[in-house]
Parts: C-alpha cells; sequence; structure tokens
C-alpha cells in the first residue's frame, strides 16, 4: 500500500472552480479558462508514493507545488479527487479526525522554517508532541534526541533568531522529526537557504533518510536538488504533471520537450551515475582459459582488453591484448601473470563526476563492480564523454546499457563540501 | 395651486435624531434591568479602586502582595497555590455573605490580635486583613518550602512589610514632615510599579511628578480620575480583543466592524455623553461608559491588525502539527500579536484619558471636573493645575503600556536574538 495516493487532484481557485475541472478534465490549458476568472493550480495530478521513499515533486515557481503539497496533509482541501494517507482518504476526514492525521501521519517542514519566534528551540521542536497531548518531560526528551540527531545539540535553550538560517532550518526538521509521523512534506525546505549549506542539509536529509527511512514529499524548483535528493521526481509544469520517473528517466527519457529543455542545464556528471553509462562487459574470460583462447576472444571482439571474472562474475582483474600476445610467445601454460589485478574499480552509484580523474589516470576502461564484488558493466573513455551532451529528443544514452534504476541518493556527500564543526560555527554568526 | 403639492421637496426632512432618541427609549424601557446591573457593576469597580487609590486599606495591600507570589507559583507548583487560593477565596466570600472571617477571629484566643492591636493603635480586629495575611504568609511557606520564586517571594514580602511599617508607624510619627501620607506612600507604590515594570528613569519620573499633584492638592482627584480611567480601558479592552479576532479570522466582520468602528471614532466626543446621561443619569458611570465607547476603536483594530499580520506560514505550521483553532490562537496567533494589541491597549487609555477629562462636564468627578470650573468660573490657576495632572497622568500611563509592550514574548525573543 503506497504511503500517500493522489489520484486526479485539482485545485482551482475561484467561484466558478467546478466549472473549470470540467473544462480542464478535457485536456484544456489553464490559459485556454480565462474566462472563468479562475486559477488553476493543479490540474488532474496523479501519483503514488511508496513507504520509504524521497518523492521529489519539481517545477517552475507558480507551478502549483505548494498547492499540491497542501492538499497532502489537508491544510487545503481539494477542489476535485481524492489524498490517501495509508489507504484512506482525508479529503473525507472531519476536521477533528483531519487534525489526528495530520499530528499523527503527516509533518511538514515549510520554506521560510516557519517557527515559533516566542519559544525556545527545545519547545519549537517539541511542538508537535505538545499539540498530541504528550507530557512535557517526554516531549522535551524525544525534542532534545531530535535536535541532536540534526546536529543542534546544546542549541536548545536558544531562540530562532539567535540561529542562521540553516540551524533554523534544522530546527524545523527536528519539528517534524519529533513528531515521529511516518511521512514528512518539506516544501521548498532548503530553497531560502545559501547554496553551500544548502549542500550541507541535502547530505543530511539524505542521511538522515537512510537510518530512520521516512516518506518523504519534497518540493523544489531546482532541478539539481532534485536529481539529488529524489528516488523520483515528478515534473510539475503549469499545475499539470509533465514527467514522473527516476533521475536517470527523466535526464536520458525526456517525456516531452518542456522537460528535455529543463534537463538540458543540468549538472549532469552529479546526476547520472556509473551504472547508467556503463557498457555491457564483453569480452569477458575465464580464469581457467589459457592463453590462447584468451588472445581468441579478444581478437574476436576487435578489442584490446579482456575482463577476468570467476564463474559467479567476480571481477580478478584485466588482460591486455600485448600482454597475452607475450604470454603465448612464450608458450605459458595458464593466465597467471598476465593477469593485471590492480585496475581502476568503481561502483555503480558513483557519480560520473568522480569517475574523470580515474578515467584520465587509467589506461584502460573503468570496471563497474557491484558490492559483492561482481563485475556489472564497463566504462570506457569515449563513453564517459558522450554522457556529458544531453540526449538529443529522448534517444542517446537511453539506449546504452540496462537501466538500472538506481537513484543517486546514497552518494555520498561530495568531497569538496566537507562539513565541518567550523563551518557550523560560521553558521551562527 | 401647484399640481405638484403632493411631492416633498427634495431631500426631505429625514427624522435620523429622532429615530435615535426613539430606539434609546425603547431599550431603555425594555431593558432597565440590564442597564442598572451595568451602571452597579461599573460604579462598584470605579469606588473600589478610587478608594484603593486613595485610602489603601492594609487588607488590599496585603492582598496584593499575595496575589503577585501567587501569580509567581501557580505554574511551578499549580496544586497547592490554587489549593490555598481557592480556600481564601472561600473565607472572603464566607466573610462578605455572613461574617465568617469575624467569627473564626472571635474564636481564636484573644492574645493573638492584642499586641498588633496595640502596635498599629487599633481597637478592632479587620478580619479581611486576617485572611490576606493567612494568605501571603501561607504562600511565602510554599515558595520557601518548594524553594522556588524564593527571591519573589522575598522582595514581595519584604516590600510588603516595608509598606506597612512606613505608613502605620512611620508617617503618622512625623506628621509634620509628611503632610499627605496616605497619598506619599500611594506615590511610593505608584513609582514602585512603575520601577519594577519600566525600571528606574521612569520611577524617578513618578516619584517626583506624583509628588507635584500632590503639592498642587489634585490627588484625589487624579485618583478618581485613574480610576475612571483604568475601569473604562479594562472594559473597552475586554470588549475589543474579542471583536478583534473575530474580525481577524473573518473577513465579512471585519468588513462590518471597520465603518462601525469608523463611526465611533469620528463621532464627537460629546456626542455620547448625551445617550449615556439618559441611560445612566449623571455620575462616574455615564462617564466610563461614554469613554469605553469612545477609546474601544484602537483596541479593535490593533488586534485585528496584529493577528493578521502574523506571517501565514506560521499559523500554517500550526495547522500542519494538529493544532485546533484555540490552541492556535492562544499558543500563536495571541503571543505573536501582543505587542501589537499593547499598543492598541495603550491608545485605549490614552484615548480614555482625555475622554474622561470630558466626562467631568457631567459629573464623572475627578480632574475633568476641575478643569471644567477652571473654565465655567474662569479660574484660569485651577485649570492650569487640573491639567497639569492630567499630563502627568497621560505621560505615566503611556510609558507604563509602553513598557510593558516591549515585555511581550516576541520582543523578548528579538532582544535576546539581538545581544
Ligand atoms: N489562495 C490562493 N488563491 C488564489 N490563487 C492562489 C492561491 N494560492 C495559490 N494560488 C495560485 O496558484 C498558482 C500556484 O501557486 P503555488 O502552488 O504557490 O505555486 P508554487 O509553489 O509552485 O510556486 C499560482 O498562480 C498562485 O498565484
Ligand atoms: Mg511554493
Amino acid at each position: 500500500m503506497p504511503a500517500v495516493r493522489a489520484t486526479n487532484l485539482y485545485k482551482v481557485f475561484g467561484r466558478r472552480a467546478p466549472k473549470a475541472v470540467e473544462l480542464l478534465s478535457d485536456g484544456r490549458h489553464r490559459d485556454q479558462i480565462k474566462e472563468l476568472d479562475v486559477t488553476a493550480a493543479v490540474i488532474d495530478v496523479s501519483f503514488e508514493v511508496e513507504p520509504g521513499e524521497i518523492f521529489v515533486v519539481m517545477g517552475l515557481s507558480g507551478s502549483g507545488k505548494s498547492t499540491l503539497i497542501r492538499m497532502l496533509n489537508g491544510l487545503l482541501p481539494p477542489t476535485s479527487g481524492s489524498v490517501e494517507i495509508d489507504g484512506s482518504d482525508i479529503t473525507k476526514l472531519s476536521s477533528r479526525n483531519l487534525r489526528a492525521v495530520r499530528s499523527e501521519k503527516i509533518s511538514m517542514v515549510f520554506q521560510h522554517f516557519a517557527l515559533f519566534p516566542h519559544r525556545t528551540v527545545l519547545e519549537n521542536a517539541a511542538y508537535g508532541l505538545e499539540v498530541r497531548g504528550i507530557a512535557r518531560e517526554e516531549r522535551h526528551q524525544k525534542a532534545m534526541h531530535a535536535l541532536s540527531l540534526v546536529g543542534l545539540g546544546g542549541w536548545e535553550n536558544h531562540v530562532p533568531q539567535q540561529l542562521s538560517g540553516g540551524m533554523q532550518q534544522r530546527v524545523g526538521l527536528a519539528r517534524a522529526l519529533t513528531a515521529d509521523t511516518d511521512i514528512i512534506l518539506m516544501d521548498e525546505a532548503f530553497s531560502a537557504l545559501d547554496p553551500l549549506i544548502r549542500r550541507d542539509m541535502q547530505a543530511q536529509l539524505l542521511e538522515l533518510q537512510a537510518t530512520l527511512g521516512k516518506t518523504i514529499v519534497f518540493i523544489t524548483h531546482d532541478l539539481n536538488e532534485a536529481m539529488r535528493l529524489g528516488d523520483r521526481i515528478c515534473v510539475l509544469r503549469d499545475g499539470r504533471v509533465a514527467q514522473i520517473g527516476t533521475a536517470e528517466e527523466i535526464l536520458n527519457d525526456p517525456a516531452n520537450d518542456y522537460v528535455a529543455q529543463f534537463v538540458e542545464d543540468v549538472d549532469r556528471t552529479r546526476v547520472l551515475t556509473a551504472s547508467s553509462v556503463m557498457e555491457p562487459p564483453i569480452p569477458v574470460i575465464n580464469p581457467g582459459h589459457g592463453p590462447r583462447a584468451a588472445l581468441r576472444t579478444i581478437r574476436e571482439n576487435q578489442t584490446t582488453v579482456a575482463f577476468v571474472v570467476q564463474r559467479d562474475r567476480r571481477l580478478v582483474g584485466l588482460v591486455s591484448e600485448n600482454a597475452i600476445g607475450e604470454a603465448v610467445r612464450t608458450g605459458a601454460a595458464d593466465l597467471n601473470g598476465t593477469v593485471e589485478t590492480t585496475i581502476e574499480r568503481v561502483h555503480p552509484d558513483t557519480p560520473i563526476a568522480e569517475l574523470f580523474q580515474q578515467a584520465a589516470t587509467s589506461p584502460y576502461p573503468l570496471a563497474v563492480v557491484d558490492d559483492e564484488g561482481r563485475l556489472v558493466g564497463v566504462i570506457p573513455r569515449i563513453t564517459l564523454l558522450a554522457a556529458l551532451a544531453p540526449p538529443e529528443n529522448g534517444e542517446g544514452e537511453a539506449a546504452q546499457g540496462e537501466q538500472e534504476a538506481d537513484p543517486p541518493s546514497e552518494e555520498p556527500p561530495p568531497a569538496d563540501e566537507p562539513r565541518t564543526d567550523e563551518q557550523n560555527e560560521e553558521e551562527t554568526r | 395651486m401647484n399640481a405638484y403639492t403632493w411631492l416633498t421637496p427634495f431631500p426631505p426632512r429625514l427624522p435620523i435624531g429622532d429615530a435615535f432618541e426613539a430606539f434609546n427609549r425603547w431599550l431603555k424601557s425594555n431593558f432597565a434591568p440590564v442597564f442598572d446591573v451595568i451602571g452597579d457593576t461599573i460604579s462598584w469597580l470605579v469606588n473600589l479602586l478610587s478608594s484603593f487609590l486613595t485610602e489603601p486599606q492594609a487588607a488590599q495591600l496585603t492582598f496584593i502582595a499575595a496575589g503577585i507570589i501567587a501569580a509567581a507559583l501557580v505554574r511551578p507548583h499549580r496544586l497547592p497555590t490554587l489549593i490555598t487560593t481557592g480556600v481564601v477565596l472561600a473565607l472572603y466570600i464566607g466573610q462578605w455573605l455572613f461574617g465568617l472571617g469575624n467569627l473564626i477571629v472571635n474564636q481564636l484566643p484573644a492574645p493573638l490580635f492584642l499586641w498588633a492591636m496595640g502596635l498599629f493603635g487599633q481597637d478592632y480586629v479587620d478580619a479581611n486583613l486576617v485572611i490576606a495575611l493567612g494568605f501571603l504568609i501561607a504562600l511565602v511557606v510554599i515558595a520557601a518550602v518548594k524553594q522556588t520564586a524564593l527571591r519573589r517571594a522575598a522582595v514581595v514580602g519584604g516590600g510588603w512589610l516595608a509598606v506597612i511599617l512606613l505608613g502605620w508607624l512611620a508617617f503618622p510619627a512625623v506628621p509634620d514632615l509628611i503632610a499627605d501620607s496616605t497619598a506619599m506612600l500611594m506615590v511610593l507604590l505608584l513609582s514602585a510599579l512603575a520601577l519594577v515594570v519600566a525600571g528606574w528613569k521612569l520611577s524617578l519620573f513618578s516619584v517626583i511628578a506624583l509628588t507635584v499633584i500632590v503639592g498642587i492638592g489634585q490627588w484625589e482627584n487624579a485618583m478618581s480620575t485613574l480610576s475612571l480611567v483604568l475601569v473604562a480601558s479594562l472594559i473597552a479592552v475586554v470588549i475589543a480583543i474579542p471583536i478583534g479576532i473575530l474580525a481577524a479570522y473573518n473577513a465579512v466582520v471585519s468588513r462590518i466592524v471597520k465603518p462601525v468602528l469608523d463611526l465611533m471614532q469620528t463621532m464627537p466626543a460629546f456626542v455620547y455623553l448625551i445617550p449615556a446621561i439618559f441611560f445612566f443619569s449623571l455620575g462616574a458611570v455615564p462617564g466610563v461608559v461614554a469613554t469605553v465607547i469612545f477609546a474601544m476603536p484602537p483596541g479593535v483594530r490593533l488586534t485585528e491588525l496584529g493577528i493578521r499580520q502574523i506571517d501565514k506560514e506560521l499559523v500554517e505550521a500550526g495547522e500542519a502539527f494538529g493544532a485546533p483553532t484555540g490552541k492556535i490562537l492562544t499558543g500563536i496567533q495571541l503571543p505573536l500579536a501582543l505587542s501589537t494589541i499593547m499598543a492598541g491597549v495603550n491608545q485605549v487609555i490614552m484615548l480614555g484619558l482625555s475622554m474622561v477629562v470630558i466626562a467631568g462636564m457631567v459629573g464623572a468627578g475627578g480632574l475633568g471636573s476641575q478643569v471644567y470650573q477652571g473654565i465655567s468660573r474662569n479660574d484660569g490657576a485651577l485649570g492650569f493645575e487640573g491639567g497639569i495632572a492630567v499630563v502627568i497622568l497621560a505621560v505615566f500611563l503611556d510609558r507604563l503600556t509602553a513598557a510593558i509592550t516591549s515585555n511581550s514574548p516576541q520582543a523578548r525573543a528579538e532582544r535576546s536574538a539581538a545581544s
């Protein structure tokens, strides 16, 4: 059962909303119903968010993102359509039951933090539990735990205005975590932060997500952020869904020109991972083969190297045409001594931005190796360069390799932006 | 004969004034008991306050001291504090209804009181004072046992002791030096209030300026005016804030309230006096009623503004975590609107002061009647002295409420952020 399911959601502001929904459901663009004097903010949006997923809704300003996310917790009632949380339709709940759902199942993080200025950091973080009527001791203890999770231990007795933007948003995050709901809605939660702090927060969110396994609906207008965080991304355009898919699907297989244009200048090297550009590992040879057999395999495939893998596809190393030719000439019985075992290995989830260095120093294609040490693909240098060019109208690299739907979400924070205590100190100034 | 005689000239004479009169008469004849209750309550409040301000009783001072300590204790030790307060209130009601306190005092051994009676030169025991003393002592004991709010209890208790000793021992001992000892005691008390709320500058001003009022012989009038203003402002605020909240929540209410407030504020102040006298006859009550109507609008407006100007995201945050409307109002909107609301209260008090002077014309008493007498007898000196006293009161009240405003949670948070 999906954690969140939106079905044919519409939100139209204005008196003649029902009429507008009727016209819009026939496929009209929102500019075509100007005469009704309504604002169609969200039009026929359907999606499902699985438990534990980070689902990103991305679109330009005014595309209806905030309106959409506010319908997910009932802050705005939809004009038409339904929202199901854990299988129950919240659009049909009484206001009392709706409040119960909000305090027990969904919490929210806001663009401008929305911290209560007259409460301390601790009281802010404990707010959700206070509303639920949890005793003071217990809620403060849980709030302290959440604050330490987001790295704000020791700040609990300050008031929000004493904190920098990044720290304030961590309080916002701690408030959502303390409420201990399975679902967290984040409306442009990092958009008001400086780029460096923003990256920092993204990394922290991914880290937290890896341990806590929340279901997160994350709103952003920043494609790079969407690509970095989202297990799946929903691109909104003028209130309608333009495409829903993984970062790679959207990059490599844009559903239409709009999405294609949108993703044109995304930093592809940070979004695409080794698995999305790698090629099938051909040819491979078995370590039991003799040099002659190996040489034949290499020649048949018209290459200069072959990867040596065991029967269970675990990578042993690589042999080059030259080395084997030498071995054949000296009449060696097996490949021992010919196999280079110190070749570059990369994980399928590594962003390709981090592959260039290795590719540049290695004379051979990079071997893509999974957690068990099995060879899953190879990346010749030329492929790496080709990946940088945007696909031409929806084709391109999509054809290459198997499209593993591996999100970039588990990538470690890039080395150029270490989170140090020093930096945190600076944020407070 | 002209064929058009059945036509009245345009515009016809509209009987708006008469309609208003008729409406008032209808109101009075149908709701006379309501107006009686309102009038009695107002005059009871005004008398209570002005008698306290001019002749403070030991029982009243003791009760106030106990009240301050109770307020400090009620959060950390809800139960014992509430029980004590409840018992005391029950005793007071018993005393008020059938002299319960006197009964109890009579049961207690006489030597317990003889010493105190001798010390203060009293020939009877005031049961109210005994109850208040018991209240104060109980709370000080709670504070001492629980080790909380000890400092506050000590300061208030010590201050109370000093006041009693000053008022009943020191001042009478030097009658040649201090002419009006109760007035000077009150000057010191008000200055102490200023010290606590607004700091030493206003406190110093109060000592000097209020002594000037005593010196020009306007103390009683000033205190009478002060009690009129405070009662009128209290009523105005109690009515204004809920209306302001409604107007902030509901666009229709807001649209209806706005023109009504405009009308109330622009109508010449004197006009309110006429129906007020009609309903409540001469005296303090019509003055207070007219003042309430005249002074209320900024209270409503600034309450509405204060709530409306709160960041929408903050209210949404409350909603998003499932808080019910009441909790959002009391936990988010009112605290954050407090400084704006207090600015409104400040304006209510200032308008109230200006109106109370006008109300002197209908026999509300106080400084207003002094000024009015000055005008009618062409007595410039009297008018000027009354005016000076009004100005001093105005400054005192303005700075005091302004200081309360800057003590609001929002302002405190901002200040600590700046530090
Ligand atoms: N309460 C409202 N009344 C009327 N129009 C609104 C309201 N809220 C949002 N809109 C309109 O809906 C559209 C989508 O807004 P929003 O959801 O805030 O977009 P985004 O968050 O993507 O920037 C905008 O055109 C906005 O003006
Ligand atoms: Mg938005």
